[in-house]
């Protein structure tokens, strides 16, 4: 064997390592999924597509998915973009609370957001009653109302981020140049910025299309009447009397196909709207002046308030005193938090034990993987790039799904044990890890390895002694990243968990479920605070930037 | 020390023949310059010595050992990159340190043979500091320092001067030259700047698609380039496509018919019948008022650039390409634009080579 061949196969026997493992868990369940809503046949003998067709309760499960996922993809870009705007070309006071709100919906878990707005707006909603004690009736939350309201104020902000970035990067010259051209300011912005800046938009209005699509927590707690896909999902899953294989496998890869199509549409826009962008000096923010002042601000800060609204509501709510499901708003008491602390931690407990395992084997994939994608290319190198950004276009019932199909009995039982739980962590955010912890690899030159190699230190150790210390930051910015959002996770483990090994989105979930907002409250603080501690010290102590490498 | 042999070797990248059949010796302690274009292979040649690309045929001897199946790490060399490749969280003491280290020297004596390779270098007193603190040139000082301080077979460098300004470029160079020559280690230099091989090197080696067009020492790859490829690539040189009879012997002169006139030159090298190249450098040629005269072209003067100690002109003939000329000395700057001139070649100046 000649020498490069040789130097090579350290990292060519990883990447066929990687390949194997991705093979096993998310390509043969994915498989499973797919292959069982085409092959199965049920009882009656028709295949799942024939019932799907057949039954106009699956027909409306798929309509009023693709109906929502329009209806909040525009919403967000309607929130997201101008907000965006405002925060990237004008200051005014109070304007560096604008830049906490990547921050919510990274440290709120989506089913915390649904508990929240429900115990404000909800049939026994505080603001519900409050206003009836005035004689004003509202709506009611649940079913579209609800869904558009809560997943509008989770996902605007992946459209602000979006924009915000593209914006920023756009060269203000360019707009100068149009100007000194003959161009009035508006139409200058009209015609040299907005077609710029518009692929990132749709970019991010069609990833918040795909994540209305997968949603779990809110389409349950909130849907009510409307039947959506996820849902309808889930409930053929569980359900005890006459389980559905078939049909849980077809509506499954109904929603692969859906995300599948946006995707593949997401895809080509940006192949067409891949302009050289000329990385400028972005516009300096302008001050606001006149009645335009407090209106902007007002609106921006409106959005702020309403964002961060859930982690108000969840911190009275965890204080509260509660008789069963009545909240008695104004007694406050720490008995819900001395409850889940110490009468029933097991959620608490299990959560960080399943988190920490999932984000140490997600930090150690992720940072092989990332490490031969970018720096040792082989012919293995784009299937791995490519299966570690796939569970992005799988919802996390999917994976739930076709984890517990794969793995339920047969050469690798799981189904049952924590295992197959830290697994779906795993999967699910998978693409997160390899994602940030490749961002630093692409400024670290080659050279640095290959001279650490000539001066007499072996490939493996090289890269530990040389490369490593480099790719720190950005491992540990994933690991945040991976722990928060694992911490977090609901889709997928509450399809695969099995009784004794809730974590706490799966027991706040139940506990909504049941009715009992104040316990869900004390439950969900901890739960923000798994997420926030290590937020906190990660970026105060460490200096990480954590939203950058996102 | 040591010779470095290269037999028919052959390496591909990314599915081509970069190199296909070079055969090289360099001679242990020499410093070897492999000069030549971007994409003509030189990168290649170099990062194949050092091991950091698969040889698909052939082979490649340190000395006595047959290195072509040695993985890097093993080979003893000393490598200094074009971007520095310093490691950034590192300071200055423990990049130089690094390869010391890796050899389990003991803590006394890396200490004291990366103080002494500092001052070789002259960055005596920044070995606390950061990579990121120092200027270009330092930087390459210290990139050179740690190959060199683990004394290897071979000292391995990929166009290190090309990163830095102009008058860094000079002060480097002078470094480098110092220390080859004080160390002896056998040295292989890749740049693309003529000027860098010439000063430099005691031979260079000027590459052609992969492989070695000519082997020379500096002074005879400038006045005796075995082709036009080689007299167009160091320095300016009037390349005129002639056609010859060919001629075995080199001793007595070739007359080949250029633009309508007899021009007696030089055969370096045994030509073979066919294409050949008539190879003269502007500022071997002359400019005379009267024409007719033997080895000489009449033309017209078609543009003119004043360079103070010099003048460059551009003269056409009736017909073919433009012949430029470069005067120095009185009067150089007489001639004008539209004059009708004579452009004189001097035989023992003039070449004809192969393409």
């Amino acid at each position: 064997m000649s020498a490069g061949a040789q130097m090579r196969s350290v990292w060519f026997w990883l990447s066929v390592a990687l390949v194997v493992i991705f093979a096993v868990f998310l390509l043969y369940p994915l498989m499973n999924v797919l292959a069982s809503s085409f092959g199965g046949a049920r009882a009656d003998g028709r295949t799942g597509w024939q019932v799907l067709l057949a039954e106009p309760k699956y027909i409306r499960a798929v309509t009023n998915t693709v109906l929502l996922g329009l209806a909040v993809t525009a919403t967000c870009t309607l929130v997201g973009v101008p907000l965006a705007y405002i925060a990237a070309r004008y200051s005014f006071r109070g304007k560096a609370l604008i830049a906490l709100l990547p921050l919510t919906t990274l440290i709120v878990p989506e089913v915390i957001a649904a508990q929240t707005w429900l115990m404000m707006l909800g049939n026994n909603g505080l603001l519900t009653r409050a206003l009836a004690d005035w004689g004003i009736a509202l709506p009611s939350f649940y079913g579209w109302l609800g869904l558009i309201t809560v997943m509008t104020f989770i996902y605007y902000t992946y459209v602000y981020i979006g924009t915000l970035a593209a914006i920023r990067a756009f060269d203000a010259q360019l707009e100068e140049a149009a100007r000194s051209l003959g161009t009035s300011p508006a139409m200058s912005r009209w015609k040299v910025m907005v077609p710029v800046v518009l692929p990132s938009i749709l970019a991010s209005a069609l990833l918040v299309f795909t994540l209305v699509v997968g949603n779990f927590a809110v389409a349950t707690i909130l849907g009510h009447k409307v039947e959506l896909l996820s849902v309808i999902t889930y409930q053929t899953f569980v359900s005890e009397v006459g389980a559905d294989p078939v049909m849980q496998s077809t509506l499954a890869s109904v929603s692969i196909i859906i995300v599948a199509a946006v995707l593949f549409i997401q895809r080509m826009v940006l192949a067409r709207g891949r302009f050289e962008i000329t990385l400028g000096r972005g516009a300096k923010p302008e001050p606001l002046h006149g009645l335009a002042a407090p209106l902007l601000a007002g609106a921006a800060g409106l959005v702020v308030i309403i964002s961060l609204l859930p982690l108000a509501t969840v911190v009275a709510g965890a204080f509260t005193r509660a008789r069963g499901p009545v909240m008695r708003w104004g007694e406050w008491t720490t008995a819900n938090i001395e409850r889940v602390l110490i009468n029933a931690p097991d959620p608490i407990i299990n959560t960080l034990i399943f988190a920490s395992i999932a984000t140490v084997t997600s930090i150690l994939i992720s940072t092989v993987a990332s490490y031969v994608i970018v720096k040792k290319r082989n012919a293995l190198t784009p299937v791995i790039d490519y299966l570690a950004a796939l569970p992005l276009a799988l919802s996390g019932t999917v994976i739930g799904i076709g984890l517990v199909i794969s793995f339920n009995t047969g050469w690798l039982p799981l189904t049952g044990t924590a295992a197959i739980i830290v697994l779906a962590y795993v999967i699910r955010r998978l693409p997160f890890g390899v994602r940030n912890a490749s961002s630093t690899l692409y400024n670290v030159p080659n050279s640095i390895e290959e001279a650490s190699i000539s001066l007499g230190v072996p490939p493996v150790r090289s890269f530990v002694n040389v490369v490593l210390p480099l790719m720190i930051p950005s491992i540990a910015a994933a690991a945040v990243l991976v722990w928060t959002t694992t911490v977090a996770e609901l889709s997928a483990s509450v399809v695969v968990y099995s009784g004794g090994k809730e974590t706490l989105p799966i027991q706040i979930f139940r506990l909504i479920d049941s009715g009992l907002m104040a316990q869900a409250s004390a439950y969900g603080l901890v739960l923000v605070a798994t997420i926030l501690i290590p937020i906190v010290i990660a970026t105060s102590v460490f200096k990480l930037d954590i939203f950058g490498a996102r | 020390m040591a010779t470095i042999s290269i037999d028919n070797l052959a390496v591909s990248y990314s599915g081509t023949r970069v190199i296909d059949g070079l055969d090289l010796t360099i001679d242990a302690g020499s410093f070897f310059t492999l000069l030549g274009p971007s994409g003509c292979g030189k990168t290649t040649l170099l990062r194949t010595l050092a091991g950091f690309l698969p040889v698909a045929e052939g082979n490649i001897r340190f000395g006595d050992a047959d290195v072509t199946a040695l993985p890097a790490h093993r080979r003893d060399i000393g490598m200094v990159f074009q971007d520095y490749a310093l490691f950034p969280d590192k300071t200055v003491f423990d990049n130089v340190a690094y390869g010391l280290r890796a050899r389990r020297r003991d803590e006394q004596t890396i200490t004291r043979k990366v103080g002494e390779y500092l001052e070789r270098v002259g960055l005596t007193g920044l070995a606390a500091r950061h990579p990121a603190a120092l200027s270009g040139g330092q930087r390459q000082r210290v990139a050179l320092a740690r190959a060199l301080v683990i004394q290897p077979q071979v000292l391995l460098m990929d166009e290190p001067l090309s990163n830095l300004d102009a008058k860094l470029r000079v002060q480097v160079r002078e470094t480098i030259a110092d220390l080859q020559r004080e160390a002896g280690i056998t040295t292989v230099f890749v740049t693309h700047d003529q000027e860098e091989a010439l000063a430099l090197s005691g031979r260079i080696g000027l590459m052609r698609q992969g492989r070695i067009e000519q082997n020379a020492v500096p002074q005879d790859i400038y006045r005796l380039p075995a082709s036009g490829y080689v007299a167009d690539f160091v320095g300016a040189a009037n390349v005129i496509a002639v056609e010859t009879a060919g001629q075995q012997d080199t001793a007595s002169p070739l007359t080949v018919a250029v633009a309508g006139a007899q021009i007696s030159a030089t055969v370096p090298l045994p030509l073979a019948a066919g294409p050949a190249v008539l190879i003269a450098r502007p500022e071997d040629l002359h400019l005379r008022r009267e024409a007719g005269q033997a080895n000489t072209i009449s033309g017209i003067i078609v543009r003119k650039q004043y360079l103070g100690s010099r003048t460059n002109y551009r003269v056409r003939p009736a017909s073919g390409l433009d012949i430029a000329v470069d005067l120095h000395g009185p009067g150089h700057n007489d001639f004008g634009v539209g004059d009708a001139v004579g452009v004189v070649f001097d035989p023992s100046k003039t070449l004809v080579t192969a393409t």
